[in-house]
């Protein structure tokens, strides 16, 4: 068989129900949660390879946002949810009792649907982690915020405005704030929640690009409602329905072969 | 059983939008069956007018190839196929190429209709006529198969093409032989070895047209794969 350089360049595909314990950045395993009595997750098992983009997609209210902060142990914060089965990071389960919820944390950052920076300058925003961990020299911080801030593609926007309010920039600037305030602490993981769902298209697309970039230096995990999106930024994707993991596949080859009809009706537009 | 789920789309204007371009591949597909048809019979019974006829046809099948494809570029840029969708815009858009180029062989074919033939001549004609009606069998049922997105139909084409090419072979010999022995004939069978050469790339492109029926139905490029290992591959069986 003669071979061909590949057109795209498009990263190779992982065998992710085998992938190795050095290329995983977060093994999933048989993770159910209820809240109450009601239950919003069936037994998710899944490995997350690392230095990649992952996206979940699927219909309003089938369990992605709440998979996705189960990565960091947001759930804990909600009354009556009970959480069973693992989340492995560097093979440590998350759920473990002697886990510090806040040390967790520093290692997987987070971002939101809406910008929320602090009514505090951009300098002070992307410090707030550092500070928090008690440092305070004013020439590490400077690095922190300059090498932050050039990371989320936002330095050349505001370099010269490092002490205004963040507030005086616009939905997609405080975004790509809120991200240079995530990675400022250099978590692992990144998990991003609809990060561009309240964002003009074209503040959308710097951000989509910058996630491809983002991926040279952490794991990211992204839930997106708009799954041209997830085609377009993720290396894998998994679709999720009714609180139940569907079908988790290479993202090249979910969006044109999907094997399961439930995938294929979503991501098509059918009924379900 | 609507096969390809196409009436379920959340969306009721794409349900119509790639309903109509299929129609139009059907049609398409439709005209190319019935200038090939035409085509052999004018052969067969010298029909000098319906050649003529057949040329200026043509034209309908190159108009049908343009607007079918303006269609698909609509969808793409307006409704970002994907999965079943966006592989079925892609078979379209193969498949039209291949009739439009089928369309060109046919005219091709309807030329030697203008042609007047010696007895001699005669039982190439026939030959080219049994090779003409092989190929437009595999014509007929590729475009059912199309119709219907029926990937077993799509095989049994894509197997029939060997047969149509040893019938081609074996007329091609039979010409090779008559020109040797009298070299004045050799312009007007130099046309019945066109046509046949038309006749046997016609074969040839309904063998396209059936990969990309398996393309859309399974998201498998079969393309150069033999046709023995082709069923094996795909459905396991012998």
């Amino acid at each position: 068989m003669i071979s061909v350089t590949p057109i795209s360049s498009h990263t190779e595909n992982l065998d992710l129900a085998n992938l190795s314990a050095d290329k995983t950045a977060l093994a999933i395993r048989d993770l159910s949660l209820h809240y109450g009595e009601a239950q919003a997750l069936y037994d998710i098992s899944m490995k997350i390879p690392k230095h990649r983009v992952t996206a979940f997609i699927g219909p309003s209210g089938c369990g992605k946002s709440t998979l996705l902060r189960c990565i960091n142990r947001m759930n804990d914060l909600v009354d009556n949810c009970r959480v069973a089965g693992e989340i492995l990071l560097s093979d440590k389960n998350i759920y473990d009792k002697d886990v510090d919820v806040a040390a967790l944390r520093r290692r997987v950052g987070m971002v939101f649907q809406r910008p929320n920076p602090f009514p505090k300058s951009i300098y002070e925003n992307v410090v707030y982690g550092m500070r928090l961990q008690g440092v305070n020299d004013r020439r590490t911080l400077d690095e922190v915020v300059e090498r932050s801030l050039k990371g989320a593609a936002l330095w050349d926007e505001v370099k010269d405005r490092l002490n205004e309010s963040a507030f005086g920039l616009s939905g997609g600037q405080q975004q790509r704030l809120v991200i240079a305030r995530a990675i400022a602490i250099e978590p692992e993981v990144l998990l991003l929640d609809e990060p561009t769902s309240a964002l003009d298209p074209i503040s959308t697309l710097t951000i989509e690009e910058l996630i491809t970039e983002l991926k040279e230096q952490f794991t990211v995990v992204i839930v997106t409602h708009n799954m041209q999106q997830a085609a377009r930024v993720s290396d894998q994707t998994a679709f999720m329905y009714m609180g139940k993991l569907i079908e988790y596949a290479d993202t090249n080859t979910l969006f044109t072969t999907p094997t399961q009809k439930q995938t294929e009706d979503y991501i098509t537009g059918r009924y379900g | 059983m609507d096969k390809l789920n196409m009436s379920r789309h959340i969306s009721g204007k794409f349900n119509d939008e790639l309903e109509a371009v299929r129609n139009q591949v059907l049609t398409m597909g439709g005209l190319v069956e019935q200038q090939l048809r035409d085509s052999l019979r004018a052969i067969e019974t010298s029909d000098h007018e319906l050649a003529e006829q057949i040329l200026q046809r043509d034209e309908k099948i190159n108009a049908l190839e343009m607007q079918i494809d303006e269609a698909c570029v609509q969808i793409i840029a307006k409704r970002q196929p994907a999965a079943s969708d966006l592989r079925l815009i892609i078979a379209i858009f193969k498949t039209i190429s291949d009739l439009e180029r089928m369309g060109d062989e046919v005219e091709r074919i309807g030329r030697v209709a203008l042609e007047s033939f010696n007895n001699d001549q005669q039982h190439f004609l026939v030959s080219l006529e049994n090779l003409g009606q092989q190929v437009l069998v595999m014509l007929q049922r590729v475009l059912d198969a199309f119709a219907r997105m029926d990937m077993n139909a799509a095989i049994d084409v894509h197997q029939m093409d060997a047969q149509a090419d040893r019938q081609y072979e074996a007329l091609t010999r039979q010409l090779m032989t008559y020109m040797m022995e009298d070299p004045r004939g050799i312009p007007k069978v130099m046309n019945v070895l066109w046509s046949a050469r038309s006749l046997e790339r016609i074969g040839d492109r309904c063998q396209n047209i059936a990969e990309y029926i398996i393309f859309f139905v399974k998201g498998k490029d079969v393309r150069h794969v033999s046709s023995d290992t082709l069923r094996q591959t795909l459905t396991g069986q012998q």
